[in-house]
């Protein structure tokens, strides 16, 4: 059962990402981005970080995504203009990735048997290191989060 | 549900957002593109902290979604800044500081 919900669910977010990449509209675009980040939210359940899948659905689906589309909705989307498809950024585009995805292959092909184990880590699991051995680096991405919100108000205010 | 199912999921997902940073002009969707390829990253950490039994990569994971969310309330700024100015999210409208 879980490996039917992985292979959905991952494929599912491969689909959604294709189509936020390639879509001409940037809301829909946006739209299908949330709906591969629930859907990788899925994927990190059926792999029984269950910690993870909620953070995930919540941050990225609730946090970031809105984000973006409410910084959408502040700009007129009709002077957006038409973006140029040139053959050339088109054909590097498609070569360096295709070298990236077969050599990250090449590199997971050792990883090939073995499989998942089937336990649950939830934030009773996830507490003991994150507060224990990675406190300092929990403190400091709390400092991050607090110059990123400062830094942003900062350059986003309008000049008198 | 091999661990070399989490590479393909994990390698695909990288070139598409990869694609994405190349061949798109729009700021925003540049964004998008940027956030698979943390999306990517945290896949294959997922897995192999599931593989070695214990949970450092999870907390990583919990580290790179701290990292992700700053990334895009600054960008965000800066990206709302230049619209002011320029009336466009092009990127080729912003080729000013190019050599």
């Amino acid at each position: 059962m879980r490996e039917v919900f992985f292979y959905l669910f991952a494929f599912l977010s491969v689909v959604f990402a294709v189509v936020s990449v390639t879509h001409r509209n940037v809301i829909k675009g946006g739209l299908s981005l949330l709906a591969s980040f629930v859907a990788l939210g899925a994927v990190y359940f059926t792999a029984g970080a269950e910690f993870i899948g909620i953070v995930q659905v919540i941050v990225y689906g609730g946090a970031i995504v809105v984000l973006y589309l409410f910084t959408l909705m502040t700009m007129d989307l009709k002077n957006f203009g038409k973006e140029p498809l040139r053959t050339i950024s088109l054909a590097a585009g498609g070569a360096i990735s295709l070298f990236l995805l077969f050599s990250i292959l090449y590199a997971g092909y050792r990883f090939y048997g073995g499989s998942i184990p089937a336990t649950v880590s939830g934030a009773k699991e996830l507490a003991l290191p994150l507060f224990y051995r990675f406190l300092l680096p929990f403190e400091v991405v709390s400092v991050l989060l607090l110059v990123a919100t400062v830094g942003a108000v900062a350059v986003g205010r309008r000049e008198e | 549900m091999t661990p070399f199912d989490f590479f393909i999921l994990s390698g695909l997902l990288f070139a598409v957002g990869l694609f994405g940073v190349i061949v798109r002009r729009n700021v925003i969707s540049l964004f998008f593109s940027l956030e698979l390829l943390l999306n990517s990253a945290n896949v294959l950490l997922v897995a192999f902290s599931r593989l070695h039994g214990n949970l450092f990569g999870e907390v990583f994971v919990f580290f790179v979604l701290a990292v992700a969310a700053a990334e895009a309330a600054v960008g965000l700024a800066i990206v709302v800044a230049l619209y002011r100015y320029r009336k466009s999210v092009n990127t080729e409208d912003f080729s000013t500081l190019r050599w």
